[in-house]
């Protein structure tokens, strides 16, 4: 490389872009096994809720659906990070999303992994699951396609399928650079998932042809994901769910959530893998400037639910709304208007506040806040069902709580490994100088 | 016979193309390797594309033969619900779509695969040149008895190394 | 849209089972309840799971009060699966466990059930329970399990049929004796146990029943009408 300087900066790029695969640090290897042993007790807490019955959750009439579809409805909504986020990036060309896109793509995919598990869990015969997708069986039937869950199945199954190859299609030239060093294993892993990649132009303008229509189809697919699971609720006759909003209101939401997710991704692997140079401040301006957006655009969403509600004066629908706002959950409500609404227009609307500490901290109060949007969309409509006598309460049971930070220690589990077999910024796009800076 | 010949920069690689259609090659003579994408103007490499064609197909057969299913399924076992039909579009619209949206992916992806050539058997004699950063190899196909001329074509045009393979 | 040729096959069969309740009649006393456990071997809740919200009943007793203590007046509601012609319960569930039998009965097929909870959910009268753990009876109610009706296992979702095993057994001695149903003949617990006779159970599809004509009194209403759910259980309940 010595002797040809002016190809040095592409050589660096590409070192420090792989360099983390090769090398893994003690705190990597103790945040791995803390992430491992705290799947493993999630697992546990699964086992011991199949073995004696969805008892052990804190689950009643009429709170038939807790903590599991929240964990559901937020981690979809995370998967909206990415294909969404690099993909309406892509079509746009906008040049600066290169180091973005794949740290992106990768949080999709997992977390449609770890979501896509909890209608499992919640279910009462989970191991009969399968009963689910058509296939000629003994009990002589079909699935009711009329159902919104078996839409949720084909929805979810589209886009899981969907975001793999949007994740996979640009890795292969990298794999294919990777086969050439590296351990035996690697090498094998490496080859073998490039599929003999050669650097053709042929190849290279398939690839592009393909990451284009993807991109489009993809973000098709995104948005329907996200309003079918909004429609689990719309479809059904219960105070509030029965909301024509909910779909696009779903939508916003995972997108808000998803940026906080990516910013908090982005500058952990700023820090923990050094990549200072490629994930600069202007990617934090710009992520921040997006979920300032979406921090408007939930807020006039939220709002105008609200508003409408409670201007109607609907009774039914005047309980779920007073237990939000002035009942047993208004703490939880307010907190999430603050810290979905007034700490990020404060931080990131501010140019002065504007950094990257600011944009980590608004998006942990984002993740909070959607979180507890869907706990504040589930829980308090079903605790007041429309026959008074019904009423309950609900706090969630130690194995519900269990599963759900066993999930959370999965996302970083996956990503973990994730960042060590493959390099997690697309080096082959991320060229030395940007197009703007070569015209 | 093959020739394979090393370029450091666009301009040069473009004047060899040119020259070399000049003289009678075709695109399907040529393929430049290289380790990032390069983007050629319309008419110097112009690579052939029927995925959205593809694309389309995947869509509207995955589609159809889902909604057919979706309908031979439910008059197959006539159960009634909720007192709605027995089968309705918009009941089970979103099931048409989803598939529809897959069936475009899995075409694009398969499509991707074979019109790349990484899943078809390649030309066994031609050779796939060493690539590194920032270089661009041009492999060019042609008759032994005019390689002298495109070598010479080659090295005019500022090809750092050129080589022949093959018969 | 639904139309009404597809949705009402049951008005070509020849039965519509129905329940008239007379709330005037009601004292709460609860037998109807407690018949309904012993007949269909509804698990028994302790009283921890109990304070859990975990009772499990097919058939409620629901109570309103009227004004101020002392000068308090009771009303009660006996609450069971209303069996709804369009019920919002069976078009959600993607396994068919719930649908609309051909005698306009809303069935819950256990076997089938993988205990989605979204029925549960979408019931406005909330009268679907579930199983939380597999099903248990203190000593020694075990030993008075009705042979007629299958024992769910914990995971399934379950409600008031009806008492559908009654209902077949007078069917199908009808059709050994080759004569039709005679008025009042099928008698599902609830209504069997009722000191006061404030439940009829009869044949929606034919005028001359006793259920026929009291639905058509002028003090029915049904519950939550509005939602369009077409109830087949009548309340009757006088106007003030």
């Amino acid at each position: 490389m010595a002797e040809h300087p002016e190809l040095l900066p592409y050589g660096i790029i590409r070192e420090d872009l792989f360099r983390p695969l090769s090398r893994a640090g003690s705190k990597w290897w103790f945040t791995v096994t803390v992430c491992f042993l705290l799947v493993l007790a999630g697992l546990a807490a699964w086992g011991v809720q199949l073995r004696d019955g969805l008892g052990v959750t804190g689950l009643n009439r009429p709170v038939f659906w807790g903590l599991y579809i929240v964990d559901f409805v937020f981690w979809i909504g995370i998967s909206h990070a990415g294909t969404l986020i690099s993909a309406i990036l892509r079509l746009t060309d906008a040049a600066w999303r290169k180091p973005v896109t794949r740290a992106a793509e990768a949080i999709t995919l997992f977390a449609l992994m770890i979501g896509g598990l909890f209608p499992i869990i919640h279910l009462g015969r989970a191991w009969f699951f399968y009963w689910l997708i058509p296939y000629p069986n003994a009990r002589l039937m079909w699935p009711n396609f009329r159902s919104p869950l078996v839409w949720d199945l084909v929805a979810i199954l589209t886009y899981v399928t969907g975001s793999a190859i949007y994740l996979y299609l640009p890795l292969i030239p990298d794999m294919a650079q990777l086969g050439a060093h590296n351990k035996p294993w690697r090498r094998k892993l490496y080859t073998t998932l490039s599929l003999g990649w050669t650097g053709s132009d042929r190849e290279w303008h398939a690839l592009e042809m393909a990451m284009k229509l993807n991109a489009v189809i993809i973000l098709a697919i995104a948005i329907s994901v996200h309003t079918v699971v909004a429609w689990d609720f719309s479809m059904s006759i219960a105070p509030t769910w029965h909301s024509t909003m909910f779909g696009p209101y779903f939508v916003v939401g995972a997108i808000f959530s998803g940026i906080g997710a990516l910013i908090i991704v982005m500058a952990t692997l700023r820090r923990t893998l050094h990549l200072e140079n490629y994930l600069i401040k202007r990617h934090f301006d710009n992520m921040s400037k997006l979920m300032l957006t979406m921090s408007l655009l939930w807020f006039y969403f939220t709002m105008s639910e609200h508003i409408t509600i409670w201007y109607g004066n609907e009774p039914k629908e005047m309980g779920v709304f007073g237990q939000r706002t002035r009942g047993d959950y208004a703490f939880w409500f307010w907190t999430m208007v603050v810290v979905n609404f007034v700490i990020p227009v404060t931080l990131l609307g501010i140019k002065k506040l504007r950094s990257i500490t600011t944009a980590v901290i608004a998006s942990f109060g984002v993740l909070i806040g959607m979180w507890l949007e869907r706990y504040l969309i589930v829980v308090p409509t079903l605790v007041t069902p429309r026959l008074a006598s019904a009423t309950s309460v609900y706090s969630p049971s130690w194995v519900e709580l269990m599963i759900t930070v066993a999930t959370f220690a999965a996302m970083i589990l996956l990503y973990l490994l994730f960042a060590r077999l493959f390099p997690i910024i697309a080096v082959w796009e991320y060229k030395p100088h940007s197009p703007e800076e070569e015209d | 016979m093959f020739l394979i010949a090393e370029y450091r920069s666009k301009d040069a690689l473009v004047e060899a193309l040119l020259a070399l259609k000049g003289a009678g090659l075709t695109a399907e003579d040529l393929a430049v390797f290289s380790e990032e994408p390069i983007e050629f103007r319309k008419g110097i490499l112009d690579r052939h594309s029927n995925m959205s064609k593809a694309a389309v197909a995947g869509a509207v057969t995955l589609g159809t033969l889902a909604t057919w299913f979706v309908y031979y399924a439910q008059h197959n076992y006539e159960l009634i619900t909720g007192g709605m039909p027995i089968f309705s579009f918009w009941a089970t619209g979103i099931i048409t779509y989803e598939t529809t949206m897959l069936g475009a992916v899995l075409a694009t992806f398969f499509w991707f695969l074979w019109e790349s050539g990484l899943i078809r058997r390649r030309d066994p004699e031609a050779p796939i040149p060493v690539i590194g950063p920032a270089s661009m190899s041009l492999r060019v196909k042609c008759d032994s008895a005019r390689a002298d001329s495109f070598v010479e074509t080659l090295r005019r045009t500022g090809a750092i190394k050129t080589e022949r393979r093959g018969k | 849209m639904p139309t009404g040729k597809e949705t009402h096959t049951d008005q070509a069969k020849p039965h519509r089972w129905g329940m008239v309740v007379d709330l005037d009649r009601c004292t709460g006393c609860e037998a109807c309840v407690v018949a309904c456990h012993a007949e269909n071997n509804i698990a028994v809740s302790n009283p921890e799971e109990a304070a859990r919200g975990r009772v499990n009943h097919w058939l409620r007793v629901d109570r309103y009060y009227e004004g101020q203590f002392p000068d308090v007046k009771v009303k009660y509601r006996p609450v069971l699966c209303q069996h709804c012609d369009e019920a919002p319960c069976e078009p959600v569930c993607p396994v068919n466990a719930t649908y609309h039998n051909p005698e306009g009965l809303n069935v819950q097929v256990y076997n089938r059930c993988v205990g989605t909870f979204y029925c549960a959910n979408n019931c406005p009268y909330t009268v679907r329970s579930f199983n939380w753990f597999d099903p248990q009876w203190p000593e020694p109610m075990q030993l008075q399990h009705n042979p007629d009706v299958s024992l769910r296992p914990g995971g399934v979702m379950e409600k008031c049929t009806f008492c559908i095993q009654r209902i077949k057994r007078v069917e199908e001695s009808a059709d050994a004796g080759s004569r039709p149903v005679a008025d009042g003949e099928v008698q599902p617990a609830c209504v069997q146990s009722c000191p006061a006779e404030a439940m009829v159970f009869g044949d929606l599809n034919d005028p001359d029943s006793k259920v026929s004509r009291l639905a058509g009194d002028g003090r029915a209403t049904k519950l939550m009408e509005e939602l369009g759910t077409k109830p087949k259980v009548v309340y009757l309940d006088r106007a003030r």
